[in-house]
């Protein structure tokens, strides 16, 4: 035993990797349900009208997203930290018993956070603040999950044999710190139970419900200010700190420029909290808000685009690996996506392009592309290149993973491309007046004329589920491919045909 | 110093909290100070009101439903009045939605009424054909949870000075006083004197009898909450 | 002076010392890898290309020791 050599412990690591895939599956699923729901409304009564209560749509769009942000995404993050970590700061999971530790408890108490919120959900139990619909005993135990996060980014630091910490790192400490403020504060609540009448009473109704600290117009801005950077740092920081280590490490070529990395950093850190007022434009917060949101969006391309061409110009001179590796074709893809959609994002903040796309769907489409597009085919790249690296194995096959690129890919074009023509038809829609300056279409209207998009859409988001189930076989099946050499896993990953 | 802050990573996390700290501190924090006022006419929720707006929250009506009318023609055209920050200032949450699959309902109350809603969340097709709304049925038959609204109107009045039982100014120039219990047993009696009014305008029987047995369906509540809503 | 001006006096503040500190650092970024016992920042990629728990550190942590 004590001459065994130190290898890196991927122990926790290989728990997030199946969370990632087995609540992938569930978040996706029931989104491909609500789309389809949408274009065939009998569907809200799958189960039958017994169950409608909880097959209806509205009882599902919670649990879609969270299952995709705090399920799939989150899951991915830490899978990707618990194995990118180790690595980046040359140290092993296996040194310190108190960290192993942490990252088990991080894991268990995880998943008795997942259950807790899938059954709140599905019981209507939600405070309906987007992204945060947990209640407080929930959101109480979110705190301590994201404290052992800290616990073990902080103490995997505190005992590296790296002194400087590598970019990856730098994000996923943006990632906790980020999250930690927005969540606390967003979430800021009073149990309900607090509340005692004249008599002295108090304890009524169910323990668990609260009322928000903020009211109305302030709450709003909270919650959006939380909602624009959760998505910061959910979707592209700890995105960014995946493709700064899994796109180098994959293709051998050193990033295109650190220096460049380092400036895009401190610029998106700075100017992505500013644009929150994006989501909020014409309603009742401040004017100046709202064009601070409008004017710090359109700066934001500068350091997102820093980001996107410095890991598409590491690939300068290697592009035949993008033919080669479909691991490549992923990343690449993803940071393409990623630039899409950051420049999309800016254009909808606008305000005259807002004033149009606000509450339509071409919303959803901006949402998705880069879920779908970035996040979705980061992380499973992510894991396609974990995988033969934690279970010592080759890649099932090569050949299923180009089907399944090419399938998701078509799968995001038609979500995307449905979702914009429906969402500026109905935002045009809307605006339409007669001749005689009288609305021109009652609202039915616009929503019968979406009816083709909706189901192309279906189709598209049908597309990438079963493109992300082949991607979970894949995986599974790498659990018993052929045993690989420490020699195979220097850069490209090894792939069966 | 850049060099030795990238080496510290104590001094460097505290570096990036206060680079994004900075936007929360200067944008958000200071209009607290400044929270908006309600406008005249803008009363606290009844106990029944606040029933359905829990029935709305745990449905996520919110999901496919804005409350937010922008300050454009078309939308003061379909909906009426653009919104004003102080109509808000008892709505713990906002409940403005960030997508409207369904029309805005911040003035629902003024042009649709109990029995409209009653046709529609039985089955929305039947009064607006094409509808892609799904049937809210359960609601008919769930009861609604008086004791958890009562337990937010203490709340509300105790940690943010909701102005319950107090005279509180309506446009007209007169004022109004919105009740709540001192008891959990008067909170339940007034729910029930305004679901005695709204039921005497619905058309389902078990609804009805339901109401005159003493309890109180979710629709009613629902009901009592969109009618409100002006 | 209300709170609205307090509030764009550090708006104002604050938008002139990041750019003072972003520009800084860009100058620090380029002209220390000229400088005698300046750090090249591209070599920092390393830390990704040669992450075996066998390979040395890009700068061991006992560097600062011997300093």
């Amino acid at each position: 035993m004590e001459n065994r050599p130190l290898e890196y412990d991927y122990t926790v690591a290989k728990m997030f990797m199946f969370t990632t895939v087995a609540l992938g599956i569930v978040g996706m699923l029931i989104g491909v349900i609500l789309a389809f729901q949408l274009a065939f409304p009998e569907l809200n009564l799958v189960l039958g009208e017994g169950l409608a209560e909880y097959t209806n749509y509205s009882r599902l769009r919670p649990l879609h997203t969270d299952a995709v942000i705090f399920g799939f995404t989150l899951s991915g993050i830490w899978a990707t930290w618990y194995y990118v970590g180790q690595r980046v700061l040359k140290v092993s999971m296996a040194e310190s018993k108190f960290l192993m530790f942490i990252g088990k408890l991080h894991f268990a108490l995880y998943l008795v956070g997942v259950v807790a919120v899938v059954a709140s959900l599905f019981l209507g139990i939600t405070t309906s603040k987007e992204y945060a619909e947990f209640e407080w005993p929930i959101d109480i135990a979110i705190v301590v999950v994201w404290v052992l996060f800290g616990v073990s980014i902080f103490g995997l630091i505190g005992i590296r044999r790296e002194k400087s910490l590598y970019i990856s790192v730098w994000y996923y400490i943006a990632s906790f710190l980020g999250i930690a403020m927005l969540y606390l504060f967003n979430n800021m609540e009073i149990p309900t139970m607090l509340g005692a009448n004249a008599a002295g009473e108090s304890g009524f109704g169910n323990w668990w419900h609260s009322v928000s600290m903020y009211a109305g117009t302030n709450d709003a801005l909270v919650e959006w200010w939380y909602g624009h950077n959760a998505v910061a740092f959910g979707f592209t920081v700890p995105i960014v700190a995946m493709i700064y280590y899994f796109l180098p490490k994959e293709s051998g070529q050193a990033i295109y420029s650190y220096k460049l990395s380092l400036l895009s950093f401190w610029g998106l850190m700075f100017v992505y909290l500013w644009a929150g007022g994006h989501h909020l434009l014409y309603s009742t917060v401040p004017d100046w808000m709202q064009t601070m949101g409008s004017v710090f969006s359109v700066i934001l391309i500068l350091p997102s685009w820093g980001s996107a061409i410095n890991m598409l110009l590491t690939m300068k001179g290697e592009w035949q690996q993008v033919a080669a590796s479909p691991l490549i074709k992923f990343m690449v893809l993803g940071s393409t996506f990623y630039m899409f959609s950051t420049l999309e994002g800016p254009i909808q903040a606008i305000k005259s392009v807002n004033a149009i796309a606000h509450f339509t769907d071409w919303i959803v489409g901006h949402v998705h592309d880069g879920t779908l597009g970035w996040v979705g085919f980061m992380i499973m790249a992510a894991l396609y290149h974990m995988a033969p690296r934690v279970f010592k194995r080759e890649i099932y096959s090569k050949s299923l993973m180009v089907t399944q690129f090419w399938i998701q890919t078509l799968g995001v074009v038609l979500y995307f491309t449905s979702m914009w023509i429906a969402g500026i038809t109905q935002g045009m829609m809307w605006r339409a007046h007669d001749e005689f300056g009288n609305l021109a279409y009652s609202f039915i209207d616009t929503v019968t004329v979406l009816h083709p998009y909706y189901t192309i859409r279906g189709v598209g988001g049908l597309l990438y589920l079963v493109g992300f189930l082949m991607f979970a076989y894949n995986i599974y099946k790498t659990m018993s491919a052929r045993p690989v050499e420490e020699s195979e896993l220097q850069n490209a990953s090894p792939m069966g045909a | 110093m850049f060099h030795w802050l990238e080496k510290h990573p104590f001094f460097f996390a505290v570096g990036i909290f206060v680079t994004i700290a900075f936007a929360g501190l200067v944008e958000i924090l200071p209009n607290f100070a400044q929270a908006s006022r309600p406008v005249i006419g803008t009363t606290p929720y009844s106990t029944l009101e606040l029933t359905g707006r829990h029935v709305y929250i745990k449905n996520s009506c919110n999901a496919c439903h804005s409350q937010l009318v922008r300050p454009f023609k078309s939308e003061t055209d379909r909906y009426g009045h653009y919104s004003l920050s102080g109509e808000y200032a008892y709505d713990r949450p906002f409940l403005w939605g960030s997508k409207r699959t369904g029309p805005d309902l911040m003035r629902v109350g003024n042009y649709r009424t109990t029995d409209w809603h009653e046709n529609h969340m039985k089955n929305p097709a039947s009064v607006v054909p094409g509808s892609i709304m799904p049937a809210y049925k359960w609601m008919f038959t769930n009861k609604a949870d008086v004791e958890t609204a009562y337990a937010e109107q203490l709340t509300v009045a105790q940690f943010f000075s909701v102005p319950y039982n107090k005279e509180v100014p309506m446009k007209d120039g007169s004022t109004k006083v919105v009740k709540m219990g001192a008891s959990i047993a008067e909170a339940n009696e007034l729910a029930l004197a305004e679901a005695k009014v709204i039921a005497a305008n619905m058309k389902d029987q078990d609804v009805k009898d339901a109401v005159a047995k003493g309890e109180i369906p979710e629709i009613v509540a629902l009901i009592a909450y969109m009618n409100s809503l002006k | 002076m209300n709170i609205a001006e307090l509030q764009a006096y550090g708006y104002f503040a604050l938008v002139v010392f990041l750019v003072i500190a972003l520009y800084s650092y860009i100058y620090h970024l380029y002209s220390t890898d000229k400088k005698v016992g300046g750090h090249d920042y591209e070599k920092f990629s390393n830390m990704a290309l040669h992450d075996d728990l066998g390979d040395a550190p890009v700068s061991p942590i006992s560097d600062d020791k011997e300093k």
